[in-house]
């Protein structure tokens, strides 16, 4: 079963070969002039106002676990993918049940607006 | 009797599940602020359920979609009490969760779905189903406690909820899988087929600790507890009074297909655990319960000596000790509804209930809720003509029926200790000097409430037989 | 050693090497994105396991989704992780105990009694056309259909508890409300009001001062 998998293991290869390769050629190919100044911080003149890294809006968190939630219904849709041809009507109508189920929290979270960003 | 995809053997489950879809789009489109029409609903949709689990009383066991799950009396009767009693605690959260900003189609909507977790778990015939319908019960809890987002007492507790909660669910299933290695099979049906052919093993004795771990959280029975009074105190009230009485009943029913059904042939392995855990929780539980001045904390120690006392008919493991725990759990359940149900009645408005001395003056101008208060406290401290009585005195005798004579009197030593605080707050109502009159709820549909579920206590004590002979029949020990 | 050794052996060096990375790097960031790669190296240890599914959803729910919400948290809750690492020094003595006594109890186990490796026989490698999703498949829609229709309630009840804990109402969004156009007249858009006549000529510059003055109080 495992060598149905050679590909992709092919793939991390040449994925990985491939960004260190660039890393490399930029490393070494690269003009390098160490000034003090560049390690200034800059913007637009000014002094920094503040740390670049600053509270993200709990709205982000909001989207991010609806997306979770529908992620994980795509989980369990993968087997029923897989087998379909298999599958009996009952198991269609089960997977018919579990979506319906989602709908529902889908039409609950858009009449909500918590689909909505401004 | 082993049947199959049978839809009509989960008629609850499908009706409460279509009910929930329907409450929820109506609630989106919902501009009443007071929810009217979702409370409506929400207590229609518990009247059905009731009449549909009545009416399959006394309808044979049968084993349905692939072992997976199962209907008998013993789920028939524990949901019945379920949808009762979480019925009752409705009427006693709205008024009060509609001065609380609290008062949002969520808060039906999710105690509607903790009514759906809990049927499962007392239905469940397999590991994952079992597991299944306490996430789905413990996801609503947390919901619901955290569901006062500007308090930061609430969302305090919930993150403490949420964690401990975690970290039961977490040992229960490491337990499962571990039994899974030992047995190959999630069906508590196969699981029993196997430890009575084989011995339990190694293996088998470590998912059993977890296990056993993993429903003592649950339960917050002592060395499990810490949890349980922080969050008794920092949840609003309604919620508190609400998840300290129903969900222990389906942690019943989930206690009794692990441990009972599923591990009924070593029960040798678990008895010993349940009874130091049991013995552990009242005494802790009645000596802390002395020192404390708020209710809300006295009434989570009580609960935590309360389960002490249900986990000891648990012990001896026989059929009629299963029932009077059952017959504990379900009185219990009623008393505590109504011991937070005081809390609720004494919040006003815009003043939250705290301490044990605000009921002072409570006998002379009120002395109808003094009364009623009065029927709570001596019932949960179980003196005779009330209902707390009948299922202790069940437990002792089948302790000492079955020779566990030491542990019966070490329990009954200490609940003469719980007297001690149940009766302070009585004296409080009646003998306290009083500065002024305390003010009470005005909600009329809390004052009913409040005097059904007491009186209730009153009437079922003088007719002990009432609840018990379903506990019996649930267990097949009446003709 | 065989290939499958080789790849294993890899696949467990970056594991251990992204792990150890998570909990020493200084930016949060950083260790959200090692964890990541750790998520990655354990579905590739998974797949040699033949447990496909595990692997592929680990890629999909871990990699593709909950990191994503880490990653959101660790900005959205601004951690100061110098305060958090004080006393790094003084405890890792007694960390390392727990770690390796940890460590002891799992080896011990792992080699002898009950859960030793002998204890169980080595299982066969699956055929080539063998996948263990189509035989989930067969049995998840069916077999476990109570369990499946479960979940769906559980995400449900996840949907709802997300939004009431995090949502707070619809903001005042500034778009187009047409029908609120076409519905606007004459009269509840213009106003007449009487003003005042101007000032006449006449008038000086002081007395207009006064009268000002007084209109004002």
């Amino acid at each position: 079963m495992l060598e149905n998998y050679l590909p992709i293991l092919v793939f991390v290869a040449i994925g990985l070969g491939f960004g260190v390769f660039l890393e490399l050629v930029g490393y070494f190919a690269a003009p390098r002039k160490d000034v003090e100044d560049k390690l200034l911080p800059f913007e637009c003149g000014f002094d920094a106002f503040e740390d670049a890294r600053h509270k993200f809006d709990v709205r982000f968190y909001l989207v991010a676990i609806l997306f979770i939630i529908f992620d994980l219904e795509v989980a369990f849709l993968f087997p029923w993918a897989v087998v379909f041809k298999e599958l009996s009507w009952f198991a269609i109508g089960a997977m018919g049940v579990f979506l319906g189920l989602l709908v529902v929290g889908f039409i609950y979270e858009w009449k909500k607006g918590a689909l909505e960003w401004e | 009797m082993n049947e199959s995809m049978n839809f009509s053997l989960i008629t609850s489950e499908i009706f409460l599940l279509c009910a929930l879809c329907v409450i929820m789009i109506v609630d989106l489109f919902q501009r009443d602020k007071e929810r009217v029409l979702t409370f409506t609903l929400t207590q229609a949709s518990l009247i059905v359920l009731f009449v549909l689990g009545f009416n399959s009383l006394g309808a044979e066991r049968i084993i349905s979609f692939d072992g997976h799950w199962v209907t008998d009396e013993l789920a028939t009767v524990l949901k019945l009490s379920i949808y009762a009693i979480t019925f009752l605690a409705l009427f006693y959260a709205r008024s009060f969760i509609s001065h609380r900003n609290l008062m949002r189609g969520e808060y039906y909507l999710l105690t509607l779905f903790s009514v759906l977790g809990m049927m499962i778990m007392v239905s469940a015939n397999s590991f994952l189903v079992v597991y299944l319908g306490l996430e789905l019960l413990s996801l609503s809890l947390y919901a619901l406690v955290a569901l006062q987002r500007d308090s930061s007492v609430a969302s305090e507790s919930a993150v403490k909820y949420f964690v401990m909660g975690g970290l039961a669910s977490g040992f229960i299933l490491y337990g499962v899988s571990l039994i899974y290695g030992a047995t190959g099979s999630l069906l508590i049906a196969d699981v029993a087929k196997h430890f009575s052919e084989n011995s339990i093993g190694l293996v088998g004795q470590f998912g059993l600790v977890f296990i056993v771990i993993g429903l003592s959280f649950k339960f917050g029975a002592v060395p499990f507890h810490m949890w349980l009074p922080d969050i008794y105190h920092g949840a609003p009230s309604s919620i508190t009074a609400f998840i300290a009485s129903v969900p222990k009943i389906a942690a019943f029913g989930m206690t009794m297909r692990l441990l009972s059904e599923a591990f009924g042939q070593s029960i040798s392995q678990w008895a010993s655990m349940i009874l130091i855990v049991a013995l552990l929780s009242v005494i802790l539980g009645n000596v802390i319960a002395v020192s404390q001045n708020n209710l809300k904390r006295l009434l989570a120690y009580s609960a935590i000596a309360h389960i002490g006392y249900f986990l000891l008919g648990v012990v001896p493991g026989t059929q009629e000790s299963f029932s009077a725990a059952m017959y504990y759990i379900i009185v219990y359940a009623l008393m505590t509804l109504a011991g937070f149900g005081i809390v609720i009645f004494m919040s006003s408005e815009n003043k939250e209930y705290q301490k044990v001395t605000d009921l002072r003056g409570l006998g002379r101008y009120h002395p109808w809720y003094a009364l009623l208060f009065s029927i709570v406290m001596i019932s949960m401290a179980g003196i005779p003509p009330f209902i707390g009585f009948w299922p202790k005195l069940e437990i002792f005798r089948n302790l000492i029926i079955n020779g566990y004579v030491v542990e019966a009197i070490v329990a009954i030593a200490f609940s003469v200790v719980g007297l001690f605080y149940y009766l302070r707050v009585v004296k409080e109502m009646y003998f306290a000097e009083a500065v002024d009159a305390p003010e009470i709820s005005s909600s009329r549909s809390l004052k009913i409430a409040i005097s059904v579920n007491c009186l209730l206590l009153l009437f079922l004590g003088l007719l002990p037989d009432s609840i018990y002979q379903y506990c019996l029949t649930a267990f097949n020990l009446m003709g | 050693m065989t290939f499958q050794a080789i790849v294993f052996y890899s696949f467990a060096a970056w594991l251990i090497f992204a792990a150890i990375m998570v909990i020493s790097s200084k930016n949060s960031v950083k260790a959200a994105l090692f964890l990541v790669l750790t998520f990655a190296s354990a579905s590739a240890i998974w797949l040699l396991l033949e447990a496909e599914f595990l692997a592929i959803s680990l890629i999909v729910v871990y990699v593709g989704a909950v990191m994503v919400l880490l990653l959101f948290v660790v900005m959205m809750l601004d951690v100061d992780y110098a305060a958090l690492r004080q006393g790094f020094v003084k405890k890792l003595p007694i960390a390392l105990i727990i770690a390796i006594a940890f460590f002891v109890v799992l080896y011990s186990f792992l080699t002898h009694g009950e859960f030793s490796a002998e204890k169980f026989a080595e299982p066969a490698a699956k055929a080539a056309d063998y996948s263990n999703i189509k035989a989930l498949g067969r049995v998840i829609y069916t077999e476990y259909f109570i369990a499946f229709e479960i979940a769906a309630v559980i995400l449900l009840v996840a949907i709802i508890a997300a939004i009431s804990l995090t949502f707070r109402g619809r903001r005042n969004r500034k778009s187009q409300n047409i029908s609120k156009q076409l519905a606007a007249n004459k009269k509840n858009r213009l106003k007449i009001v009487k003003v005042d006549p101007v000032v006449s000529a006449n008038e000086t510059s002081d007395e207009l001062a006064v009268n000002q003055s007084e209109k004002q109080s």
